[in-house]
């Protein structure tokens, strides 16, 4: 069959209003999150010249090929590693910040040094009943502040836990979207706006994925992904149409692990892989904060035990309990301290008991030991906030160079709707030429 | 063909003029407290030693209100004794005049009741007490210094050594004397104390006759010995007090040191922060500026 001019212009109108129609749509979508611009394939219909007819014009315009997503894999699988790195250093810094500020805020450091001053202070007249009563007071206040320091701490656990296992559902919940994207995608036409809808749908959700996790993933041909957790040789996550459980397991000392199927794994990216971490950080504040409350009560009631309260007997010990969380006073009474050595008579004004206890308690250093994991908590803060800065900004390039590439240019759009409005005017034109050579032909003879 | 994406123009906007705010942001906090660190975290070792020179303010702070009160005893130590030291030169006077042989008896039973009320006087001054409430000169008992025995002579009930005031710093100073290193002495090698000199003498006088003037004669030589002890007592006073003084003027220095770090390692310098913020709202104000000036060249403004 010849050409038909008319068919050709038909077809080049149809194909510029395809073109049009994509162009509004990534107007439309400029700012939609993870939205990959299209552009429309188009492709030239001709037939091939047969036999005895190879010298002959068979042309039959254009049609749509296909509408392609300008995606870059590499790119997108660059985003998605630096946003787990990303969000992995915020979640650690974000929990760190929280111990750092539920230690900081109770001031044990403060606290230490009051009860240290309240017995400097005592020495200058062990008997006063005022300055006993100072000193056990400012014991209260220092148990108080280990107590603060414990609560605090087990609520910004609490929190890390709660977030965490929030997390791991989210991470379920994907999973679950994905495994369904990926049974339709591999039903969706080759080039159809369906299929690229779906992966649109598919890498944004891979993207949402990695800020909670460290994955890796892997395409097959027909658009579906299989989903690894911790690392490429981990545990199969979303694999087709199915999904395994990620679940999260609490060990006594608050720290959490993850499996997958039941299976473990380690998590080292992603909100989660940092909510890890920043428990295992936790937990190690709780085991010093601990071992300084402990020490401080050691002290204390071993300085008691050697010598002779104003009432002529033994000291009793001043703290009880065990631990930050369990520091409390053993007596309110203020004439129970023992600042006389053992074997004074009652009344004595002797301070060498007291003595003994204040070269101790410096000599055991438990100030410095506060100071020590204060600065411990802090410091590790302060390099995390460096690092996650550092972080930040490698996903934040990454992110822009993908949108670079995939994202909506308004400028190139209107540029588009010009040139395919042009086409679409050029095939009405196309149209007119043929009608006008049809009326010639039905002109002739007459 | 690179593109700009219009998201990828508002994503890198959006990082800059958020990086300029929160600066901005950090120094006014900063400009406000006064302070370069809101938390630990924003300089940890500047900030424990922060926490270190706070320690070491609050210690310094105690031990300088307990050397105000170890100065204070020592004052009271020194007044007791001044009045410690009248009273005996009063007696000695009192001796001499009773060693004169044309005295009668009595004249001489006069002496000695004033004598026996010096007895009383002296025993209160050994049992003044110190700031606290405690016998100043009875060591570290909390009871009286001394008590008068059956025969007239001092019974000392403190402890064996007078009480040490910490001034910081591993230095410390007595705050007292303890009684015996004031009213007891020895004459011609014979160990007494003021109130047995005073017991006796008074107790001679009484009793009169020639046996009175020759008592009072032997007691001039050991109240004599007695005054001795006593302005030795006052030397010793004097020199604690100089050393508190030097400690305390040292630990001025030291503190004005720490203060001094305290503004360096944690204070905000006023003038440097001040002009950082103003270079960064400056960069900001123009960011914003531009910001704006380039999301309005759209190709759709001009497409009519």
């Amino acid at each position: 069959m010849a050409s038909d001019l008319l068919t050709i212009a038909l077809s080049g109108t149809r194909a510029a209003r395809g073109a049009l129609d994509v162009t509004a749509q990534n107007i439309a979508n400029a700012a939609t999150e993870g939205y990959v611009r299209r552009t429309l394939g188009m492709a030239e219909v001709s037939a091939a010249g047969g036999q005895l007819r190879n010298q002959d014009i068979s042309l039959s315009g254009v049609r749509i090929a296909g509408i392609d997503r300008n995606a870059d894999m590499f790119r997108q699988a660059e985003v998605r590693r630096t946003t787990s790195d990303a969000a992995r250093s915020n979640a650690e810094l974000a929990g760190l910040e929280n111990i750092e500020s539920a230690i900081e805020q109770a001031r044990p450091y403060d606290m230490i040094v009051e009860f240290e001053a309240a017995l400097r202070r005592l020495s200058a007249n062990p008997v006063d009943p005022s300055l006993r009563a100072a000193t056990v007071a400012a014991a209260g206040s220092m148990a108080g502040g280990f107590n603060i320091a414990s609560t605090s701490l087990d609520s910004a656990v609490q929190g890390l836990h709660f977030e965490s296992s929030a997390m791991a559902d989210q991470a379920n919940l994907f999973a679950g979207e994905l495994t369904r994207i990926n049974l339709k995608v591999t039903r969706a036409g080759a080039g159809s706006s369906d299929r690229a809808t779906l992966l649109d749908q598919r890498d944004n959700l891979l993207e949402r994925l990695s800020r909670l996790t460290d994955i890796s993933t892997q395409f097959a041909v027909d658009g579906s992904v299989a989903v690894r957790l911790g690392g490429s040789g981990g545990e199969v996550f979303v694999q087709g149409g199915t999904a395994a459980p990620l679940a999260m397991t609490t060990a006594p000392d608050g720290t959490v692990g993850f499996t997958v199927g039941g299976a473990p794994v380690a998590l080292s990216g992603g909100a989660l892989g940092g909510k890890a971490m920043a428990l295992d950080a936790a937990a190690q504040a709780r085991t010093q904060l601990d071992a300084l409350a402990a020490g401080i009560m050691a002290t204390v009631n071993a300085a008691q035990a050697n010598g002779t309260a104003l009432n002529g007997a033994g000291g009793p010990p001043l703290f009880a309990g065990t631990g930050a969380g369990g520091m409390a006073l053993g007596f309110t009474d203020g004439t129970l301290l023992a600042t006389a050595p053992a074997g004074s008579p009652a009344g004595s004004a002797h301070p060498d008991n007291l003595d003994a206890l204040r070269a101790a308690f410096e000599g055991n250093g438990h100030a410095a030991n506060a100071n020590g994991l204060l600065f411990g908590v802090s410091s590790s803060v302060a390099s995390r906030k460096v690092t996650s800065e550092a972080l930040g900004a490698i996903a934040s390039s990454a992110r822009i160079a993908l949108d670079q590439q995939s994202g909506v240019d308004l400028d190139q759009e209107a540029a588009n709707l010009v040139r395919f409005q042009q086409a679409f005017q050029a095939s009405g034109r196309a149209m007119q030429v043929a009608t006008e050579i049809f009326d010639t032909l039905l002109g002739i003879g007459r | 063909m690179t593109t700009v994406s219009t998201s990828a123009f508002y994503e890198r906007a959006n990082l800059q003029l958020g990086g300029l705010r929160k600066r901005a942001e950090s120094l006014q906090s900063q400009v406000g407290s006064g302070q370069r660190l809101a938390r630990s975290s924003d300089d940890p070792v500047a900030a424990a030693r922060m926490r270190e020179l706070s320690r070491r303010d609050t210690l310094s702070g105690v031990d300088r209100a307990n050397s105000d009160r170890a100065e204070a005893d020592l004052k009271l130590a020194d007044g007791a004794l001044s009045s410690t030291a009248n009273l005996v030169i009063r007696a000695r006077e009192l001796a001499l005049q009773a060693s004169n042989g044309t005295l009668s008896d009595t004249d001489r039973s006069l002496i000695a009741i004033e004598l026996q009320d010096m007895t009383t006087s002296l025993l209160t001054l050994s049992n003044t007490r110190n700031v606290a409430g405690h016998a100043l000169f009875g060591g570290e008992g909390t009871g009286n210094a001394y008590a008068i025995g059956p025969g007239g002579e001092g019974v000392y009930l403190g402890t064996a050594d007078a009480p040490l005031t910490d001034l910081g710093e591993g230095q410390s100073v007595p705050r007292s004397l303890i009684g015996p290193d004031i009213f007891t002495f020895s004459s011609n090698g014979v160990p007494t104390d003021l109130f047995d000199t005073l017991a006796a003498l008074s107790g001679a006088l009484a009793t009169g006759g020639a046996a009175a003037s020759t008592a009072a004669s032997a007691a001039l030589g050991q109240l004599d010995a007695g005054l001795e002890k006593i302005t030795t007592a006052q030397t010793i006073i004097g020199a604690r007090l100089g050393w508190i003084e030097t400690i305390s003027d040292r630990r001025a220095a030291t503190n004005e040191l720490y203060a001094q770090e305290q503004s360096t390692v944690g204070g905000a310098d006023l003038a440097a922060t001040i002009t950082r913020l103003q270079e960064t709202l400056t960069v900001l104000e123009a960011s914003q500026a531009s910001f704006v000036r380039i999301s309005n060249t759209s190709l759709f403004n001009l497409l009519r």
